[in-house]
């Protein structure tokens, strides 16, 4: 970390490399898109080396990482354009067809996606933070600037209705 | 897949795989090499805002100096010693006391 605030780019490549998967994955929660998603995910690695001296390296880094992701991901979303969203295919959305597993495995994430984007930003968030990554309900608050409760709470929201929605497609299978 | 419990402490694997694939950005490659990229320009760009403050405040100070120096310069060589009136003159005590003497008793020996 020192390194690469003092200028390292192989230090500051690493940290980049480490974090690349988890900043994306948290951007494309937030926007949908993953161009966008990209982008905040790169403004957001660009904010954090300009702010390496801010940061206090008694804490995790991932979190502080995190919370400029967010943070660049929700004010990407709030300053484009409202982007025509493509309509679920109607034959995904009714469970239609499965050909084979990798078209499976693509529809069952296009409903995923869409299911996410109909959760409140913060309780995507949130469950991505906790189920995919890892991360605890401490972290995770300090992620988004909320209480430890109001995460457990997020959470567990956030999952009724994507466990629903993964119920519904087993059965479907 | 587990029952939605009330602020379960552990993560759900199932879930969390089927998110991490739904939200899968691909390789990270080119997005690494884009953002080590573009970080080079930015920290280009900061030295270059750290120089131009501190060119701005070198400027500053530089006139401050050149205004300081030039009025020290000024009042030293704008004012030089004002020559002596005739009152003056004739007011100061000599310089050689002892020849204003000699010519009073040379004239009044006379």
């Amino acid at each position: 970390m020192t390194r690469a605030a003092a200028g390292d780019r192989a230090a500051f490549g690493v940290l980049v490399e480490r974090y690349a998967g988890v900043a994306r994955r948290v951007a494309r929660a937030v926007l949908g898109n993953p161009e966008d998603a990209d982008d905040a995910a790169q403004d957001a690695m660009l904010s954090a080396l300009v702010k390496l001296d801010q940061y206090d390296p008694r804490r995790p880094f991932g979190p502080w990482l995190l919370r400029i992701v967010s943070n660049a991901a929700t004010d990407r979303r709030r300053r484009r354009t409202v982007r025509r969203v493509e309509p679920l295919d109607p034959g995904l959305a009714a469970g239609g067809p499965r050909p084979d597993t990798a078209a499976e495995q693509r529809a069952l994430g296009e409903r995923l996606r869409q299911a996410l984007a109909e959760l409140p930003e913060r309780r995507r968030v949130a469950v991505v933070l906790f189920d995919v990554e890892g991360y605890s309900h401490a972290e995770i608050a300090a992620v988004l600037g909320i209480p430890e409760g109001t995460v457990r709470s997020e959470v567990f929201h956030a999952r009724r209705r994507l466990r629903a929605l993964l119920v519904d497609w087993k059965e479907e299978a | 897949m587990k029952e939605a419990m009330p602020f379960d402490h552990r993560p759900d694997t199932a879930l969390g795989d089927a998110l991490r694939r739904a939200l899968d950005p691909g390789d990270a490659a080119p997005f690494v090499a884009r953002v080590l990229a573009r970080a080079s320009e930015v920290r280009v760009a900061s030295w270059d805002a750290v120089l131009a403050r501190w060119a701005r405040a070198g400027v500053a100070a530089a006139v401050f100096v050149a205004l300081a120096a030039g009025y020290l310069v000024g009042r030293a060589t704008a004012a030089p010693a004002a020559r002596p009136s005739v009152y003056d003159a004739l007011m100061a005590p000599p310089a050689h006391p002892g020849e204003v003497e000699i010519v009073l008793a040379s004239v009044i020996g006379n």
